[in-house]
């Protein structure tokens, strides 16, 4: 696994050594170990069953796992209950009980969570259509994931975990919502974690990502050092056989032109072969998902 | 506490419509018949009837409580069988998993919400149907001289006899019920709705298999299912009602509770709700350890 974890000094959020998750015969994770320190935060990102929502699951103590996880330094499959008073999550936004009212959410929530504040989800609210009377089921698809944003954002949690938080969302609520939980929630004090498909979305907020394939971690790193580790080239055509000579980990023809991504080549090097960029998650995450060794330190 | 009352208050929230809008539509049809009864074929009404009697006002006020209760165990065997499960049926389990709350203070906030409020509910439709027999009774002496309606005191005498009756005997038998409905609960948990037919069709099965294999013991149903049907049935019996509700003297709710209070059998009631904690329990661990969404 690629990962630049030395930088972490403070206590970390979380926890994970040596993660697993069965289910039956079938292994999920197959032993994850990283830690998130407080402050960041970390985008998850993985192809459809490479064991994301078990991972978040597990963090969330909603199953259970083999080897050590400590989230606020607690087992969160022992101690769910408690945990929840320092960790919100989202993990599917049509999951709010529909009977209620928006007064009425917020009233039991005063009494069911004790850092929850109706006065903060109210004035979250203030500027869009979700009316405090309005029965949640009444509301349409975006309204309640606004709704379910101000939620938890007016608790007082110092983890936020959110999987998935806007899919099936149009792309005028999706960035409205990142917006929102960038400018009105995040400080120093608070961790996010978040997975979404939707990974170029989230790029502009995360200070770390993690790729996960096939229930193995194949990147753990910090953006600024995917910045100056991986490399983009879009290479001259008569530098081909240039560039393929630096072993690119992924290459790929757009309408008659190579792309190459190169880990942990010099830029200097590259610079003569073509234009170099800074990959993009989504073409970093195609890269490394297609590279064959792409998972050189996993356990 | 504030906890647990507000999950209360969501069980009201969720679940009003059984215990709050239906018997108020049943109110509001009762209504609507007696009003009709009083405005329909007069002349054949008999004439010369006196209600007045405290007796006559006690078996009414007992009527009405017996078959409110009845509505009540019914309603209760659905809730349980339904709030169990709402939340994943609605698709609100994660929601509810990202509170600071165990399962088990959840489920159980879910028995505590069919033994508190939901009865409480129902004792109020008792004491408005009650209310509306007395303005019947009165309605109808005013449009038949004949009739003597019952006198204020008399009213206030009996239903506070009965009620008093009627709401310990409730609360012992709902919890003497207990176990029953939180196996109900348990089966929700961890198959829906399919909890009402199985719940019936387990103890059946026992039974069944208990008389084929070791035969009918001393008991023709087996001793599982004859232990079942005397777990179901609580002291209220038929001869307690002929002593305490059936002669000429008038009702007296103390002698009669106590009285209740002797033939049930404390064993089995507080094994009852050791069971029902366990159930619970049991039901708590499964959502924890196996329904993450």
């Amino acid at each position: 696994m690629m990962n630049d974890l030395a930088q972490t000094s403070s206590a970390p959020i979380i926890s994970a050594r040596g993660l697993r998750k069965r289910f039956g015969k079938s292994e999920i994770l197959h032993g994850l170990y990283f830690d998130i320190p407080p402050g960041r935060i970390y985008g998850l990102v993985g192809h459809n069953g490479a064991g994301k929502t078990t991972t978040l699951n597990a963090i969330l103590g909603l199953t259970s796992y083999e080897g050590t996880l400590r989230v606020l330094g607690e087992d969160p499959y022992a101690r769910r209950a408690s945990l929840m008073e320092n960790v919100a999550f989202i993990s599917d936004v049509a999951s709010l009980p529909r009977f209620l009212r928006v007064r009425e959410l917020f009233a039991l929530l005063s009494n069911i969570h004790p850092k929850f504040s109706p006065q903060k989800a109210r004035d979250f609210l203030a500027g869009t259509d979700v009316r405090m009377e309005a029965r949640i089921k009444n509301l349409s698809k975006g309204m309640i994931a606004q709704l379910h944003l101000a939620v938890v954002m007016a608790i007082d949690a110092k983890l936020l975990v959110l999987d998935e938080p806007t899919l099936g969302l149009d792309i005028t609520y999706r960035k409205r919502f990142y917006r929102r939980l960038l400018e009105d929630y995040m400080t120093e004090e608070r961790t996010l974690l978040i997975t979404t498909h939707q990974v170029d979305e989230i790029e502009f907020m995360l200070s770390d990502i993690m790729f996960i394939r096939e229930g193995d971690l194949i990147l753990h790193m910090q953006m600024e050092t995917v910045s100056t580790k991986f490399s983009q080239v879009l290479v001259d055509p008569a530098n081909l056989d240039a560039a393929m000579a630096l072993r690119p980990i992924f290459s790929e023809t757009r309408f008659g032109q190579t792309v190459c991504v190169y880990d942990g080549v010099d830029r200097a090097q590259l610079e003569p072969l073509g234009t170099v960029s800074t990959p993009t998650l989504s073409d970093l995450f195609v890269a490394l998902m297609e590279r064959p060794t792409a998972n050189p330190g996993a356990r | 506490m504030k906890t647990i009352t507000a999950l209360i208050q969501r069980e009201y929230l969720e679940h009003k419509g059984a215990f709050l809008y239906a018997p108020a539509v049943i109110l509001g049809l009762l209504t609507l018949v007696l009003l009709t009864a009083t405005g329909i074929d007069r002349p054949r009404l008999p004439t010369g009837i006196a209600v007045n009697s405290g007796k006559v006002v006690e078996v009414a006020f007992l009527a009405v409580a017996a078959l409110w209760f009845v509505y009540l165990l019914a309603a209760l065997f659905f809730y349980f069988a339904d709030a169990f499960n709402a939340d994943r049926r609605n698709n609100a389990m994660l929601f509810w998993k990202s509170m600071p709350v165990s399962d088990f203070t959840v489920l159980g906030a879910k028995l505590l919400a069919g033994l508190t409020i939901f009865p409480a509910l129902i004792l109020v439709a008792v004491l408005i149907n009650a209310v509306l027999l007395v303005v019947f009774a009165l309605f109808t002496a005013w449009q038949l001289p004949g009739m003597v309606p019952p006198d204020l005191l008399t009213v206030l005498g009996a239903g506070g006899q009965v009620g008093l009756f009627a709401i310990v005997s409730m609360l012992l038998a709902l919890l003497w019920y207990a176990p029953f409905f939180a196996w109900v609960g348990m089966l929700s948990t961890l198959v829906g709705r399919w909890s009402i037919p199985l719940a019936f069709l387990i103890p059946g099965m026992i039974g069944l298999f208990e008389k084929l294999t070791f035969g009918a013991g001393d008991f023709d149903r087996g001793y599982f299912l004859t232990w079942i049907g005397e777990r179901l049935h609580f002291g209220l019996d038929r001869e307690l009602f002929a002593d305490e509700f059936l002669t000429p003297t008038r009702f007296e709710a103390v002698p009669a509770v106590a009285r209740l209070l002797t033939v049930v059998d404390w064993t089995q009631f507080f094994g009852g709700l050791a069971v029902a904690m366990l159930l619970v329990y049991a039901a708590s661990e499964y959502r924890r350890r196996f329904i993450a969404a």
